[in-house]
C-alpha cells in the first residue's frame, strides 16, 4: 500500500513533540532548533508545522550540482546521498519552502526522509496533525480539532 | 548484472559500476583519497590499487588495477590484501607520508598498513596539500573551473590562476568542503565570505540579514539549472515563515 505523509495544519497545538522526536531521532543531539520539521508558533496552542513537501519537480533536486538529491521509489521522499554532497548549500538557498536545513554543528544539509518509510514524528503527535496515512485517505478533509474538550495536562 | 569474486565473497552488482563500489557492496574496505561519489573516478591518488583477475586469463595472473575506474566485468576476481597490494599502497603512503609529514590524515593511512616513518627525506615546507585533485575537479564539475593544478614535477600545486584572486571563483566554498585534509582556508559570514584572497559579498535575506551562499554563487546557479534567481533571494527561515502564513488561511479554528 503506498503510503503518504500527511499535515492537517487545522489541528497542531504547537507542543513541538515532532521537533523533539525528529531532533533525538537523527543525531541533532535533541536540539529542537536543528529538527527538519519546523513549527511555526503564532499563538498559545496555535501553530503551523511546517515540513518538506517531497516536491514532484523539486528545485533542490534541480540545482544540486553533484546528485546528492534523489528520489527514494519506495517511499516517495528526496533522500540526501551524504557521500556525494559537497556542501555548496545550494539547495538551501535554492527551496522555494525553506525546508532545507544547514546545521552549523555538523557542516551538513538536514532534510526530511521520512525516515525510510516510518516518520518518527507520526507516533509523538497527540492530536493526529501529522499521519503517515494510505494515499487514498490524503485526499479527505481534515476533521477540525475540537479545542474545547482538549484537557490540560497538569 | 554481473556477478564477481571479492577477497572469496561472491557479489552480484550493477552494470555500470566500478571495482571500488563492488568491494563496498562485498562489505570490503578499500582506502581512497581521490574518490569522491559525487564526481567521476579519476585514479590520481592510486591508493585504491587492488589485484584483479578475468575468467579467460590463466589461474594465477592478476593484474593490478585501481579500483576507482575499473569497470567490473562477469566473473572477475578481485582480492584487496594481496601482499602485492599492500606492498603497493605502503610505498604511495610513504611518499605522501614525505610530502606531508604532518597531516593527521596522511599519518592515520600510513599507520593502518604499518608505516610511521617515511623511508624518503621529509618535505622541509610545511602543506597539507596531497595533489588528490579533488578540488579542481569539482571546481571543473560545477562549471566554474577557477583553479587548476599549475607547474610540474614537485613545484606542482594548486592554485588559482597567476596565483591572483580568482576572476571566475563564485566562492561556493565546494574546493574546501571536498577537501581530504582541509587544506583550503576560508572564512565566512552572514556578511562577507573569503577564499583563495578573493572577498564575496553574501546575498542577505531583506528581513533577517541571513546568509547562506554569496550573490555570484546564486546567479552561476540560477542561470545553469534554470532555477529562478527569486528563490535565492530569502533565507529558509522567511521562506518556512511564508509557507506558514499561506496555511494560516486554512486554519479553522474552534
Amino acid at each position: 500500500m503506498k503510503m503518504i505523509y500527511k499535515v492537517s495544519v487545522e489541528r497542531c497545538i504547537a507542543c513541538g513533540k515532532c521537533e523533539l522526536a525528529c531532533a533525538f531521532a537523527h543525531g541533532s543531539e535533541g536540539r529542537p532548533s536543528k529538527s527538519r520539521i519546523n513549527i511555526h508558533r503564532r499563538g498559545p496552542e496555535l501553530g503551523t508545522p511546517v515540513v518538506c513537501f517531497q516536491c514532484d519537480d523539486a528545485a533542490c533536486v534541480t540545482v544540486c550540482p553533484t546528485h546528492a538529491l534523489v528520489r527514494n521509489e519506495e517511499t516517495a521522499a528526496i533522500d540526501m546521498v551524504r557521500s556525494r554532497c559537497i556542501s555548496c548549500r545550494m539547495c538551501v538557498a535554492g527551496c522555494p519552502f525553506g525546508n532545507m536545513l544547514w546545521d552549523e554543528a555538523y557542516n551538513c544539509v538536514q532534510k526530511c526522509d521520512l525516515c525510510g518509510g516510518e516518520p518518527r514524528c507520526v507516533p509523538f503527535c497527540p492530536t493526529g496533525a501529522i499521519a503517515w496515512v494510505p494515499i487514498e485517505e490524503a485526499v479527505l478533509p481534515p476533521e477540525p480539532l475540537d479545542r474545547e474538550s482538549l484537557e490540560a495536562v497538569p | 548484472m554481473p556477478t564477481l569474486t571479492v577477497n572469496g565473497r561472491k557479489v552480484t552488482v550493477g552494470d555500470d559500476v566500478y571495482i571500488l563500489e563492488a568491494c563496498r557492496a562485498a562489505g570490503v574496505e578499500v582506502p581512497t583519497l581521490c574518490n569522491f561519489d559525487g564526481l567521476e573516478p579519476w585514479g590520481g591518488c592510486r591508493l585504491c590499487v587492488v589485484d584483479m583477475s578475468l575468467e579467460k586469463w590463466d589461474d594465477d595472473w592478476f593484474k593490478l588495477v585501481t579500483a576507482c575506474n575499473h569497470p567490473v566485468e562477469e566473473g572477475m576476481t578481485v582480492v584487496t590484501d594481496s601482499e602485492r597490494v599492500l606492498a603497493t599502497r605502503r610505498v604511495v603512503l610513504d611518499l605522501l607520508l614525505a610530502r606531508c609529514p604532518d597531516t593527521p590524515l596522511i599519518q592515520r593511512l600510513a599507520a593502518e598498513l604499518g608505516v610511521d616513518e617515511t623511508s624518503y627525506e621529509k618535505n622541509p615546507e610545511h602543506t597539507d596539500c596531497i595533489l588528490c585533485g579533488l578540488c579542481t575537479r569539482v571546481c571543473d564539475h560545477i562549471g566554474v573551473s577557477a583553479i587548476a593544478s599549475t607547474d610540474r614535477g614537485w613545484g606542482r600545486e594548486i592554485a588559482p590562476p597567476f596565483n591572483e584572486p580568482p576572476p571566475d571563483c563564485i566562492g561556493c566554498l565546494a574546493c574546501a568542503e571536498v577537501c581530504p585534509t582541509d587544506h583550503i582556508p576560508f572564512a565566512t559570514s552572514n556578511v562577507k565570505r573569503t577564499i583563495w584572497g578573493k572577498d564575496f559579498e553574501m546575498l542577505r535575506d531583506p528581513k533577517t540579514g541571513e546568509a547562506v551562499i554569496t550573490k555570484a554563487q546564486a546567479e552561476h546557479f540560477a542561470e545553469r539549472s534554470g532555477v529562478p534567481m527569486t528563490y535565492f533571494e530569502t533565507s529558509d527561515k522567511s521562506k518556512r515563515l511564508e509557507v506558514a502564513k499561506t496555511f494560516e488561511k486554512l486554519q479553522v479554528v474552534k
